[in-house]
């Protein structure tokens, strides 16, 4: 068994150099500054502008969706607004109420006598209008 | 040799990433500079879809606005085949929702790799299933679909349109080009996810709206009693015109065979056809008003004058001519009321071919109205030099000549406003939204033309009036109107010996009511009725039905009064024999229109299982005794003296023309209400004195 023969200790020497900077002034330069800030400025209204150009583009397509989804929304109301027009005049057809007059309720054609005109009193309509719909609330 | 070593490595990295950006740099100008056409239609194929866009079709609407015909949105199911992963599974899954054959729908996708229909127009039970299948590259599409919500109601004015929303027939042909307005083709972006967005705002110009002069329930009223009088006279077709004289304005069109708009390819083709303005026939008797218009109006002969009518036969240029029934002397007028061949020959014969021509002419046979119909006939008339020296007679009567009912009814129509033709209209405006568009080119005004003297026109009106008094029409007399017309029984020509058939007529009338003031000029054809066949017995009780109730509906003043004791018959009658008053609506079809739920008739009509018929009816009845003041005789007095008269009596005079009062309307003796519009016509005492020499009643 080899035994490792000891090394001989070095001896270390810890200085300390003072350097007293405190007699150095900087100069400071306002046209460097000036340019520096400027160039922060600069930078930052384009990156600004970058920032807004991207968020607008991104929100743009965002909208592009929503507007879409409102056409569809408006196209199907549009579409169900037009089934239900034809759906009235479906129900209105003479033919129809020909029928439901006839076989349903049993009623005939008015002989000419039963036809009689009158002169409606003022607010006939209304009344009318009235009678309808409280029928209709029930 | 240390720092030599660091200086090769940092070399090696530089290359290197100099090789990559160089590579990089190289790959994007070969791409920019090189493919950027390739790359950006490929990019643009992915990202885009392109639709054209059909504009809405514009509704087409009755006098009132009521809705006749209109366009819906509905889905149509197309594919990109390029797109669709497995062609196969997917025409598999898709035929078993639309019912087209799989290889069909694959042959499709074969076809082309960008666009390939799968079914248009599909119900929105078929849309939905679609949709839910959730299949990549299938799309719907909004496409406009024509219905007609009132079926087969006009269906021969209103015409179809084919599956691209052409027009085929009547005003959607017609007027094609204005309805249909004009499609635009948008872009619109879609994301990975096939989301749409920046869909481009398609400015599509939506297609006018026609705004007919038909009446909705006019019309409904004229089918209603053609196919009752069909049904009845087992007619092989038929045709009925309700127009208002004043203006030419035709309020109802109805024709039999008819058919469903909406299923038009179901249908025979014949059915389609608008015989009211396509089909030429001999007009027969009612042939002979224009006759004698012509005559009165040359002043070669009066109402009073007598022919002799050679007791039902003579030879004509070596033709034997027979009356239906034998007549000795007859007054003009009653040639006119009894329908004498021999006499209406007589007159011809005396008028001359010449001036007998250009009345014709001028009553508009010959040419096409200008009724805004497609496929109008311009009728058969020879031109003068080609008639035979026998064509007067025969014309004279109604033979040897080919018109079209609405020629006809215009005809008539002018007899009854006092002379002018105004040309038949079907179609009243055209708008865009609530704009009313220029009328120019078919819709454009037309003045009327003054065809025969207003004199002429009193006189016939009145010896028209005897054709239901005391002629061949008394089953056209109506209850509370005067009315007046002709009858018409004409027979056909036999296109296989090539003669007169005698058992194929056409059973017409044609008339107008009330006399004094018409509101409605009705035509009534019936082509082959079988058993009863002459236009008295078939067509002049169909005049009757829809005349009564068009001027009830549209409120014309009476001007006769009612007959209480014949009302009250007929009611006793009818309502005797419900059977029969069921039936008088059972001829028409109803196979196309479903009973309504029995869980509304519950609640609104009788018991359930309790029919009409076995419902007993109330027979409380209002009867109307007529009208609470009876018309004075105005005759005579001057406007002041009428006026306070009226004013009185609590009346509503209008005053026509100047100096004495010569007509009115209603007639002396009428009931009418308190507040009831009555027309005076003033004029001079010699007017008066030559019309009461000429036969006329006030």
């Amino acid at each position: 068994m080899v035994r490792k023969r000891k090394k001989a200790a070095t001896a270390e020497f810890h200085t300390v150099k003072r350097i007293d900077n405190s007699r150095l002034v900087r100069n400071v330069e306002p046209a460097k500054m000036r340019n520096l800030w400027r160039g922060v400025a600069l930078g930052g209204v384009v990156a600004a502008f970058l920032m807004l150009y991207v968020f607008q583009h991104f929100r743009c397509i965002d909208l592009s969706f929503q507007l879409e989804d409102l056409k569809a929304q408006q196209m199907k109301a549009m579409a169900l607004n037009s089934e239900l027009k034809l759906e009235i005049a479906g129900l209105r057809n003479p033919m129809r109420i020909d029928v439901i007059a006839r076989r349903r309720l049993g009623l005939t054609e008015p002989l000419p006598t039963h036809v009689q005109e009158y002169e409606a009193p003022d607010g006939a309509e209304v009344a009318a209008a009235r009678y309808v719909r409280a029928n209709r609330a029930q | 040799m240390r720092q030599d070593r660091v200086h090769v490595r940092l070399l090696i990295i530089a290359s290197v990433g100099f090789l990559w950006m160089s590579a990089v740099l190289g790959r994007l100008t070969y791409l920019q500079l090189f493919r950027h056409g390739d790359y950006l239609a490929r990019a643009l194929r992915q990202q885009q879809r392109s639709f054209e866009i059909t504009p809405e079709r514009g509704p087409i609407y009755d006098r009132n606005g009521r809705p006749l015909a209109m366009s819906v949105p509905v889905d149509s199911a197309f594919g990109v085949p390029s797109e669709i992963a497995d062609e196969s599974l997917a025409a598999r899954l898709l035929s078993g929702v639309v019912g087209v054959p799989q290889e069909v729908l694959e042959a499709r996708f074969e076809s082309s790799r960008s666009f390939a229909w799968i079914s248009r127009k599909l119900p929105p039970e078929k849309a939905e299933a679609i949709s839910k299948l959730n299949l990549k590259g299938i799309y719907l599409q909004k496409e406009n679909q024509r219905f007609y919500p009132k079926r087969d109601l006009a269906a021969h004015v209103l015409g179809f349109v084919d599956l691209d929303e052409k027009g085929l027939m009547g005003i959607e042909r017609e007027f094609d080009s204005q309805i249909r307005g004009k499609s635009e083709r948008i872009v619109v972006m879609a994301d990975a996810r096939q989301r749409w967005f920046d869909g481009g705002e398609a400015q599509r110009e939506r297609g006018a709206s026609v705004v007919l002069t038909l009446d909705e329930k006019i019309q409904y009223t004229a089918e209603r009693e053609l196919a009752a009088a069909i049904a009845k006279t087992r007619a092989a077709a038929g045709t009925v015109i309700v127009m208002n004289p004043n203006t030419g304005e035709i309020l109802a069109l109805a024709n039999w065979p008819k058919f469903n708009p909406n299923k038009a390819s179901d249908a025979p083709a014949e059915t389609w056809m608008n015989r009211a303005v396509s089909a030429i026939y001999e007009p027969g008797s009612t042939f002979k008003l224009i006759t004698i218009a012509a005559a009165f109006d040359q002043g070669i002969t009066r109402p009073d004058e007598v022919f002799d009518c050679e007791n039902g036969a003579v030879y004509i240029s070596g033709h034997r001519i027979r009356d239906h029934k034998p007549f000795g002397l007859l007054p003009v007028s009653d040639i006119l009321a009894k329908s004498s061949n021999i006499g209406a020959i007589k007159i011809g014969l005396r008028l001359g071919a010449p001036r007998f021509y250009d009345y014709i002419r001028a009553f508009g046979f010959g040419t096409p109205t200008g009724v805004e119909l497609p496929y109008e006939s311009r009728g058969r008339v020879e031109v003068l030099n080609d008639w035979k020296p026998f064509s007067v007679g025969a014309i004279s009567m109604g033979q040897e000549i080919g018109v079209t009912p609405v020629q006809l009814i215009t005809a008539v129509s002018a007899i009854a406003n006092g002379g002018l033709l105004y040309k038949p209209r079907v179609v009243a405006e055209l708008r865009r939204g609530e704009k009313v568009l220029p009328a120019s080119g078919l819709l454009a005004p037309a003045e009327p033309k003054r065809v025969i003297r207003p004199e002429t026109a009193a006189t016939l009106r009145q010896l028209m009036e005897g054709v239901v008094l005391r002629g061949t029409g008394p089953l056209a007399r109506l209850d509370g109107w005067t009315s007046a017309g002709k009858t018409g029984s004409a027979q056909k020509m036999d296109p296989n010996t090539k003669r007169y058939s005698p058992t194929d007529l056409i059973a017409s009338f044609t008339g107008f009511a009330p006399i004094n003031n018409p509101a409605v000029t009705i035509l009534v054809s019936l082509d082959s009725p079988v058993g009863l066949h002459e236009g008295g017995e078939v067509a002049a009780p169909v005049f009757k039905r829809i005349a009564e109730q068009v001027l009830t509906y549209l409120n014309v003043p009476r001007d006769v009064p009612l007959n209480p004791k014949l009302i009250q018959t007929a009611y006793m009658k009818r309502a005797s024999q419900d059977d029969t008053a069921l039936q008088d609506f059972s001829a028409i079809d109803f196979s196309g229109q479903p009973d309504p739920a029995p869980a509304a008739s519950q609640s609104t009509g009788p018991v359930a299982g309790e029919t009409a018929k076995s419902k007993k009816r109330a027979l409380t009845v209002a009867v109307d005794e007529g009208g609470d003041i009876e018309l004075p005789d105005f005759s005579g007095k001057t406007m002041r003296e009428v006026t306070e008269i009226a004013l009185r009596l609590g009346l509503d005079p209008v005053l026509v023309g100047s100096n004495l009062a010569t007509e009115q309307s209603p007639a002396a003796g009428a009931k009418v209400r308190r507040g009831a519009r009555i027309t005076v016509q003033f004029g001079t005492p010699l007017e008066k004195k030559s019309k009461q020499r000429l036969g006329i009643r006030n």
